[in-house]
């Protein structure tokens, strides 16, 4: 029951008075002990986000779902009549054919499992932080300990963060807001997260320079910044909860594509060129050089925005990670390599 | 031997560059909580477990506090001791009205934020000091700015009206019977005095608590009981010539104003660098219109320093190193944890004016409903088919907790709607039992968020 329907309940005033202690139960019951024990399951305490329905996504839907279940029954037919064919030469072939087929049949609903695990993950993070947002906005009482209770959930099995979520726990008493428990959340929780976020953002971005300007082949080093950069993103991922599958990885990726002007990151790679080479000492290093550079610069900024897609609680103004740190690291790396 | 004392000397030298001194006011009107903040303000940064808003404790750079000697050896020391032995001990009680001024240093220690600060001294002091005193002399300060006559004047006008009209009867009687122009005797000036001083006694034991008692010594005489600069009241009519009663009483009125207000303030006001305002919103709301009224006027009274135009004697008096004012509604606990909200939107009409008047000096204000040590808990109960947020704790005089409803502060509308005698009733609660044994510090709300903003920039 939140403070607004109280209200409106009954327009009728109710004048000061004492009333029955055995009663009265403390406010709000139920997501107290969701948060004290950390049980909140998310996906029912919070409400779902409506989803606007687009016909053509959902088209793709149909189109995709119907070649995999055609994909799914071709591949059963043909296992069907290998099994056969294979019993039919000699019995031990057809229990080694049967053996495997069933291997990677477990194996393959085992992944599908996972990677449907690790998306509802991921989406329980952007629910987090839908409901932060909302709850910045406007307080309307008795929900910050629901999103408390789900936040202390997603990082109840981690142990490292478990000192802090017991200091939360022993902090926030019933006289906090909403607005409270979020920055206290924030505080205790996500801000020593940031700090290895970065730590590793940082290390990356400082990987992918080097290995650019030490490689002899621009494959290779191409390849080398898209694999450390899918390792990035996974690790920051991870660090925030979301142990991304290899869908969800993907997802992440697209949704960087799309949110990569959060982070601050609106300069497209010319623009990163011209901040690289314009440096005093830009002029004068080798292109593979500038070209590392460039190279950790976007990696700084695929990792920035990955900590922005991931964190449960958006970066506030005073919070947010800055480039600076990174690019006055990586403009160092000349020096350090010639 | 030298070596030793070259370190020595670097010692000193760093800790001349690291150890800072914050003088925070503590100011409020009588029974605005002081005491009580200024001792849960200790006790939890000695304990350093409840304050999670403050930077410097959830960055963990904070390393420990400590009580040292106060940097005033003339002014009693605070007894933060006995006061926390009374909110904590065996039978909790509110420690008494506070009889005179009060001073305490707690230092702090911690490391710096900044790694060039690190490298001089990696541990870094703040020497926080804080002075309570008796509310009531608060309200010497608007003296300052009064004559005599015009002091006179305000004062026999407030006097005639409801709800004091009744207990200064004896004393305007007198002052009905006595002639300003006729010759000065000692003796009638004592007797003006006494009857005037019973009628302020009045005004502080009403129970609609009445703020506005000046001058505050009449009533609080700290170190003064029976000095003739006492023996004064307010008199009617126009000054009157040499060798009057009222040439009398007005040079005494200088005299008290120079020898006691100025250097009160001068020497515990003058210095500051930070401010906070308690005020007992609650109280006035309680006490009813005519409660909220006096208490209005009494704060505008006591906030006029900070009102623009008048900056010339702010300077004199505070100088002008005050940068962060706070003003705080207390005892927020009597409350339910969702009105918060609504209480401070009423402080923050209530000093409206003296906010602007500060942001225009150029100061920073914030306002806040906090409460120095919280002794209810937010209860929902079921009444009449409607839930009903309340409050629960044991009231002061009783022995069993009980689950109070003390009336909503409605959100925009005035506080007092028109047609509801008696809205709210909020009962004075006593300190939760076995606060004692809690390791971490008393619990309260809020005085984490007013320290991190008072302090903060200080603990960088
Ligand atoms: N519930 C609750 N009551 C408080 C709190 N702070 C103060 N009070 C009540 O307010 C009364 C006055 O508090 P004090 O701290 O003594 O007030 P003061 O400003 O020092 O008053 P003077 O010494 O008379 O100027 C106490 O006796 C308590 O009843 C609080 O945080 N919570
Ligand atoms: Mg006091």
């Amino acid at each position: 029951m939140t403070e607004r329907d109280t209200r409106n309940a009954s327009k009728g005033w109710v004048p000061p008075m004492e009333l029955d202690l055995d009663r009265a139960a403390p406010v709000p019951a139920e997501e107290e002990t969701a948060l004290l024990t950390g049980s909140g399951d998310p996906a029912d305490l919070l409400p779902a986000p409506a989803t606007p329905v687009r016909t053509t996504r959902r088209l793709g839907r149909w189109l995709f779902g119907a070649l995999a279940a055609l994909v799914l029954v071709a591949l059963g037919f043909d296992t069907a009549d290998l099994l056969a064919r294979a019993f039919a030469t000699s019995l031990a072939l057809g229990v080694l054919v049967a053996l495997l087929a069933a291997t990677a049949g477990i194996a393959g609903v085992a992944m599908l499992v996972t990677e449907l695990l690790s998306l509802r993950r991921l989406r329980r993070i952007e629910e987090l932080r839908a409901e932060a947002g909302r709850l910045e906005v406007d307080a309307p009482g008795g929900r910050a300990d629901r999103f408390a209770g789900s936040l202390v959930a997603l990082y109840s099995d981690r142990r490292e963060l478990a000192p802090a979520l017991a200091r939360v726990r022993d902090h926030v008493t019933d006289a906090h807001d909403e607005h409270e428990v979020v920055r206290l959340l924030d505080r205790e929780v996500l801000s020593p997260l940031d700090r290895a976020a970065y730590q590793r953002v940082l290390r990356a971005s400082r990987d992918t320079a080097v290995a650019t300007a030490l490689s002899p082949a621009a494959l290779l080093d191409f390849a080398v910044v898209l694999w450390r950069n899918l390792k990035l993103v996974r690790e920051i991922a991870s660090l925030y909860g979301a142990r991304p599958g290899y869908v969800g990885s993907l997802r992440l990726l697209r949704r960087m594509l799309a949110n990569i002007a959060v982070a601050g990151v609106t300069e497209s790679a010319h623009h990163v060129a011209v901040e690289a080479l314009g440096g005093s000492l830009a002029a004068a290093i080798s292109t593979r050089m500038g070209q590392g550079v460039i190279n950790g610069l976007l990696t700084a900024r695929v990792g920035l925005t990955a900590m922005h897609l991931c964190r449960p609680i958006a970066f506030g103004p005073d919070n947010r990670p800055s480039m600076n740190r990174i690019r006055k690291e990586l403009l160092s790396v000349p020096k350090q390599v010639l | 031997m030298r070596i030793p004392d070259l370190n020595s000397l670097y010692d000193a030298g760093s800790r001349l560059l690291l150890e800072s001194t914050v003088r925070v006011g503590v100011t409020g009107l009588r029974r605005a909580g002081k005491t009580v903040f200024v001792t849960a303000l200790v006790d939890n940064l000695l304990k350093a477990g409840r304050l999670p808003f403050l930077d410097v404790m959830s960055s963990g750079r904070f390393q420990a506090a400590r009580l040292r000697p106060q940097p005033d050896p003339d002014v009693p020391r605070f007894d933060f001791e006995g006061h926390l032995a009374a909110l904590t001990g065996p039978d909790p009680h509110w420690p008494e009205p506070t009889r005179g001024i009060g001073q305490m240093r707690v230092s702090l220690r911690y490391r710096p934020e900044s790694a060039l600060k690190r490298t001089v001294q990696p541990m870094a002091t703040l020497n926080l000091d804080l002075v309570d005193y008796p509310g009531e002399w608060l309200l010497d300060l608007p003296l300052l700015r009064q004559s005599f006559a015009e002091w006179s004047t305000q004062t026999l006008d407030l006097a005639a009206r409801p709800p004091r009209d009744e207990l200064s009867a004896s004393w305007r009687g007198w002052l009905a019977t006595i002639d300003p122009a006729a010759s000065a005797e000692e003796e009638t000036a004592r007797r003006g005095a006494a009857l005037y001083t019973d009628y302020l006694h009045a005004c502080r034991r009403a129970d609609t608590l009445l703020s506005l008692i000046q001058p505050g010594r009449f009533v609080e005489p700290g170190d003064m009981k029976d000095a003739p600069l006492l023996t004064f009241c307010p008199l009617q009519g126009g000054p009157r010539g040499r060798g009057s009663l009222w040439a009398l009483m007005e040079e005494r009125y200088e005299a008290y104003k120079t020898n006691v207000v100025r250097r009160f303030f001068a020497e515990h006001f003058s210095r500051l660098d930070r401010q906070i305002v308690l005020i007992d919103v609650l109280g006035a709301l309680n006490a009813g219109p005519a409660g909220m009224a006096d208490m209005k006027r009494a704060l505008e009274l006591s906030l006029e320093p900070f009102r623009h135009g008048s900056s010339g004697w702010l300077d004199w008096l505070f100088g002008s190193k005050i940068d962060r004012v706070l003003f705080a509604a207390t005892k927020a606990d009597h409350i339910a944890a969702h009105q918060h909200a609504q209480l401070r939107a009423l402080l923050d009409r209530l000093v409206g004016d003296a906010r602007n008047a500060i942001r225009f000096e150029g100061a920073q204000v914030e306002t806040m409903a906090i409460a120095a040590l919280k002794c209810t808990e937010s209860v929902v109960t079921e009444h009449e088919g409607r839930q009903l947020r309340c409050v629960r704790g044991i009231p002061v005089g009783r022995d069993r907790p009980t689950v109070l409803f003390p009336g909503e502060i409605p959100e925009d509308a005035e506080a007092f709607p028109p047609g509801r005698d008696r809205p709210y009733n909020f009962l004075p609660f006593r300190p939760p039992d076995d606060l004692g044994r809690d390791p971490r510090g008393l619990p309260h709300i809020r005085v984490d968020q007013a320290l991190q903003f008072l302090l903060g920039d200080y603990l960088t």
